[in-house]
């Protein structure tokens, strides 16, 4: 809905509006460490990837991080240490899959320092289908896509959505919070991406991950939702998302599910 | 309440000592122009040979004066009338109504006033400080965005006063927040003054008479907002004839029918405006089942009951409407009414009583094939007034009374195939005030207003209310229907005081404490229609603003040149922001109170204002140099940073020429720092998207602004009754790309890099009216 409302004024600026590339003296504050994450319940390589900021203006190459301790435990007495593999990204070697209702303890130690981060792997709850829903604006059809699924009766339950199409490049990363629709039937639809001058067509497959996240995971990817596409003066004043990360690194440490579907446009 | 009832009352036995002794009558009654009836506001009388006697008609036309035994002269005058010149014998109490022909009627034309005082040298008597007074007649001429011509962008131009954004009808008054300023229109408070997401405001000049802005230090009659008051009167309407006028542009058109009900007596006016870009784009098949369109209506009508007693009957309805191809539809908009009793009790009190009702709200609707939901909000006020103006004394004039408000609030509720697992209940809260103000003649030389307000503020049962503290749920508060929760008491103590150092020079000195219990939510600048409301709570405490003004006027070239130079300095304290990634806009968690986070404000500056009121060319020049800051706890490490719509320099300069009886050229320049704004210090990736990385809030700066709007008005000779114009105008006559917004992203030409990208608004905008009266 907070999509519809800002096509409106989408609507209004077409009307007037002009842009332009400019240049900007902006401060450098890069070389910031980041550390991002993920471990699913599905039996695939975990991966913890740490990274340093760059400046503004320079490519978007991340230098790696390939020196740091990185280890993962959980309340089951599971101690694992990953293993660098490239890229700054470092590997799981005991755990093969996350559980379900298991708090994960992620800590880097870096020159010197150590960084700490809790998640609890959520509980499941199943990917039942797809379905393309047709939305019009202006006379053309595009289509948004529903993840079918069954929100269960108790609340607290906080869901990610990584929707991909093959012939885009982007992707589109929604969160959702049972906060409406407790316990029901899901009825709330996700864009797919969809470039302006090479926008999705018939044929195409929409890959569609579903993650149940856990509610800092939500409240930090939704702070990073506001940050993307709402500049200056425009939306928020931006700030860094709330990590739930201890030790000053900026990035997240998420436990969750993944379920991934796909389906193809007519 | 029994502590604030006893301190109304010491203040009260003190007035009595302040008259004693007096051996005068007085002369009292209305005045009103001469052609169609209309009251006048703040015209001025004086006495020859007495410079220290003299009054103002107040809001409702009333004047009263105090004069000695003997032959008077009196002398009645208002900006854009012939002064009249009135001999009396006095031996008693007497009463005159008074009928001020306007000079436009004599030939000249009202056109070389711009913007001024109602008195000449009202600059330089009045205790009152930071005040402007808009006539309406004289902002038609000023160049604007899309030709429909707007007091909320005028004022704009006024040192002080700051754009919200480009051809935004929204303010900041002084460094003061959106939700700050107390818009009043016929003394109904009007919670979201703008149509189309700010580009208009819902005040559609034609059916408006007057109005003043008061920048924080406003007498104690007036309350329950920090940073200023905006006070709009709308037009009684003509008693003497029927009269039609109105207007076609390209946004929009308007229509005003007014007239007698009795003659000399009692009348109406109505007045609408209607946008219908919709009507041409529901032509199109891409736009079929859409709509989008405001509209307003002004109503007023007044009866005299007898000589003494005066009824008014007063509404405004203003709705904006968006709707895309049936699939999703927005609808907000304001009503209010105020009945008023105007009640000439004695020859120097007179009293008024408005009942006054207010409501807002939203109403979004969405659905496609899987979903409909509904969301709904609204915020109505019942509010009733009893104010006395009393004309105790040649040199006291008397302001007191109370005011009750009741408010309801009912927050964004969702219906539909989806519920909230945290419905919202509607919060009722009453806010109470009783007031004192005297406006006294110590010296010849030294005028003073001081007054004070007490402010009640009293949370109502009907839910239940958490109490966090940073963001930790503490308590609760389980209120049932009809129970009185938290009472929150404020003094507001208000002076002003003006020492007229000669007779073209004077200044000023002036201390304000002003509290606020109604806070606006909103995460964007301009303001969007589901910005929530919310009442002071447990959580939640009133705003307060100390606010110490020192100014200096001079007039020259016998008040044809006027300048003011005012000093500020604001202490906010009580204000409210919110956590990083809270999502206020739709208000989806438990309680939104959680989200929200306190601390302090400040706001200094200088303003100077240069005013040219008569001859050929008229205009001003205006600049602010000013700081704002904020400083809350859990935002940018707990230290000062600056306040968004904190800019260093704002100047405007407004000019009107009259080129010939049927030419009117006129122009205006702004020129203001950027917005302090908080760009990106660096980048990373997460999920191989590119996010941007922030360090100190709002340390850097949008791109200056600057802008030249341009417009000529054309007047046909009068036609019998009939009269008509055009008006010509450009808004960014030099095509300056001002930054509206600068989005940072990934940069589409070139992989793998990142781009600043600005967009902008309005180039070479123009528009044509055609106006006409009969």
């Amino acid at each position: 809905m907070k999509k519809q409302l800002s096509i409106a004024t989408v609507l209004l600026f077409t009307l007037a509006a002009c842009e332009k590339e400019i240049d900007l003296n902006l401060e450098n504050k890069s070389g910031q460490l980041i550390i991002e994450g993920n471990i699913s319940d599905q039996v695939e390589p975990h991966l913890v990837r740490i990274t340093r900021s760059v400046s503004f203006t320079q490519a978007n190459q991340y230098p790696a991080v390939s020196n740091a301790l990185v280890t993962l435990s959980d309340n089951a007495g599971l101690v694992d240490t990953l293993k660098y593999l490239s890229d700054g990204n470092y590997r799981t070697n005991k755990l093969k899959a996350g559980v379900s209702g298991r708090t994960y303890t992620l800590q880097v130690f870096v020159e010197g320092k150590t960084y700490t981060a809790q998640s609890e792997l959520p509980e499941r709850v199943p990917l039942t289908g797809l379905r393309l829903v047709p939305m019009t604006f202006l006379g053309n059809t595009s289509y948004d896509v529903l993840p079918e699924y069954i929100d269960p009766p108790t609340l607290g339950n906080f869901y990610a959505f990584i929707v991909k199409a093959s012939s885009q490049k982007g992707m589109v990363f929604e969160t959702e919070t049972d906060n409406f629709g407790n316990g029901v039937a899901n009825q709330r639809d996700v864009e797919i991406p969809s470039d302006e001058d090479n926008p999705v067509k018939a044929g195409d497959i929409v890959n569609v991950e579903m993650r149940s996240i856990d509610k800092n995971i939500y409240t930090y990817f939704t702070a990073v939702d506001q940050l993307i596409g709402d500049g200056p003066n425009g939306g928020i004043s931006p700030a860094n998302p709330p990590s739930n990360i201890n030790g000053g690194a900026l990035g997240y440490f998420s436990a969750h599910t993944s379920q991934v579907r796909s389906i193809t446009i007519k | 309440m029994i502590k604030l009832v006893s301190c109304a009352l010491v203040l009260f036995l003190f007035i009595p000592m302040l008259i004693l002794g007096q051996n005068k009558h007085s002369l009292s009654g209305t005045v009103k122009d001469k052609q169609n009836g209309e009251l006048l506001i703040g015209v001025s009388f004086r006495v020859e040979g007495n410079p220290r006697l003299g009054t103002i008609s107040n809001e409702y036309g009333f004047y009263s004066l105090s004069l000695p035994e003997g032959n008077q002269i009196v002398y009645v005058s208002y900006v854009g009338y012939e002064v009249q010149k009135i001999k009396l014998n006095i031996t008693n109490n007497l009463k005159l109504d008074i009928f001020l022909e306007s000079s436009a009627d004599n030939g000249a034309t009202l056109s070389e006033v711009v913007v001024t005082s109602r008195k000449k040298d009202e600059n330089l008597s009045t205790s009152q400080m930071g005040t402007e007074v808009l006539n309406i007649k004289t902002i038609e001429k000023l160049p604007v965005l899309f030709g429909e011509k707007d007091i909320l962008k005028t004022i704009q131009l006024l040192p002080g006063i700051k754009s919200t954004g480009e051809g935004n009808s929204g303010f900041s008054v002084r460094g003061g927040a959106v939700d700050q300023n107390l818009i009043l229109l016929d003394e109904a408070p009007v919670y979201n003054a703008s149509h189309l997401l700010g580009f208009f405001s819902t005040f559609n000049s034609d059916a408006l008479k007057d109005a003043s802005i008061i920048k924080g230090n406003a007498p104690a009659q007036y309350g329950g907002r920090l940073s200023s008051v905006l006070d709009v009167k709308m037009k009684d309407g003509n008693n003497q004839n029927f009269a039609v006028n109105g207007g076609i542009g390209l946004i929009s058109s308007r229509l005003s029918v007014e007239g007698p009900i009795q003659k000399d007596k009692s009348s109406f006016i109505i007045s609408g405006r209607r946008t219908y870009a919709d009507l041409f784009l529901g032509l199109t098949e891409q736009f079929q089942g859409s709509e989008l369109f405001f509209y307003d209506l002004n109503m007023k009508a007044n009866y005299q009951i007898n000589k003494n007693n005066r009824i008014y009957l007063s509404g405004y309805f203003g709705r904006d409407i968006l709707g895309l191809n049936n699939s999703f539809g927005t609808n907000w908009g304001n009503a209010s009414g105020t009945l008023r009793w105007n009640s000439i009790i004695s020859n120097k009190l007179f009293s008024n009583t408005s009942l006054i009702y207010s409501n807002y709200n939203y109403d979004i609707s969405f659905q496609n094939e899987v979903v409909n939901v509904g969301l709904k909000s609204k915020i109505q006020d019942w509010n009733l007034k009893k104010d006395f103006s009393w004309y105790a004394s040649d040199n006291h004039f008397i302001r007191f009374g109370v005011n009750t408000i009741h408010h309801t609030i009912a927050p964004a509720n969702i219906t539909g195939s989806l519920s909230s697992s945290f419905p919202r209940k509607s919060r009722t809260s009453l806010e109470k005030a009783i007031y004192i103000n005297d406006d006294h003649k110590v010296t010849e030389k030294l005028t003073l207003s001081y007054g004070l307000r007490i402010s009640a503020f009293t949370i109502l049962g009907g839910d239940t209310y958490r109490i966090y503290e940073k963001g930790e749920l503490k308590d609760s508060v389980q209120l049932t229907k009809g129970a009185w929760g938290k009472t929150y008491f404020n003094l507001e103590p208000r002076l002003s005081s003006n020492y007229r150092i000669n007779q073209v020079s004077s200044f000023k000195v002036a201390y304000s404490r002003n509290t606020q219990n109604l806070h606006l939510l909103s995460n964007s600048n301009s303001g969007n229609p589901t910005d929530q409301w919310i009442g002071s709570s447990y959580t939640v405490k009133p705003e307060i603003s100390d606010q110490i003004s020192i100014g200096y006027s001079r007039n020259f070239d016998d008040n044809n040149y006027e300048i003011n130079v005012e000093g500020y300095y604001k202490n906010m304290q009580n204000q409210i922001d919110y956590r990083n990634g809270a999502d206020i806009s739709f208000n989806v968690g438990e309680d939104i109170e959680a989200d929200l986070l306190f601390g302090r404000g400040r706001a200094y500056g200088l303003e100077f204002i240069a005013k040219k009121k008569e001859g050929k060319l008229t205009g001003w020049v205006s600049y602010t140099l000013s700081k704002t800051e904020r400083k809350i706890d859990g935002i940018n490490n707990n230290q000062w940073y600056n306040s968004r719509l904190d800019r260093t320099h704002d100047l405007s300069v407004v000019a009107t020429y009259l080129l010939s009886p049927k030419w009117t050229l006129s122009g205006l320049f702004v020129y203001s720092t950027g917005n302090a704004v908080t760009f990106p210090t660096g980048k990373y990736e997460l999920n191989g998207q590119t996010i941007f990385h922030y360090d100190s809030r709002n340390a850097d700066r949008m791109p200056a602004y600057n802008r030249l709007d341009l417009s000529a008005t054309y007047e046909a000779k009068k036609r019998k009754k009939f009269q008509g114009s055009w008006t010509f105008g450009v808004y960014n006559a030099y095509g300056r790309q001002n930054a509206y917004i600068i989005d940072f992203q990934d940069n589409p030409k070139n992989e793998g890099t990142t781009r600043a990208l600005q967009t902008s608004l309005f180039r070479w905008i123009p528009n044509i009216t055609y106006n006409f009266k009969f």
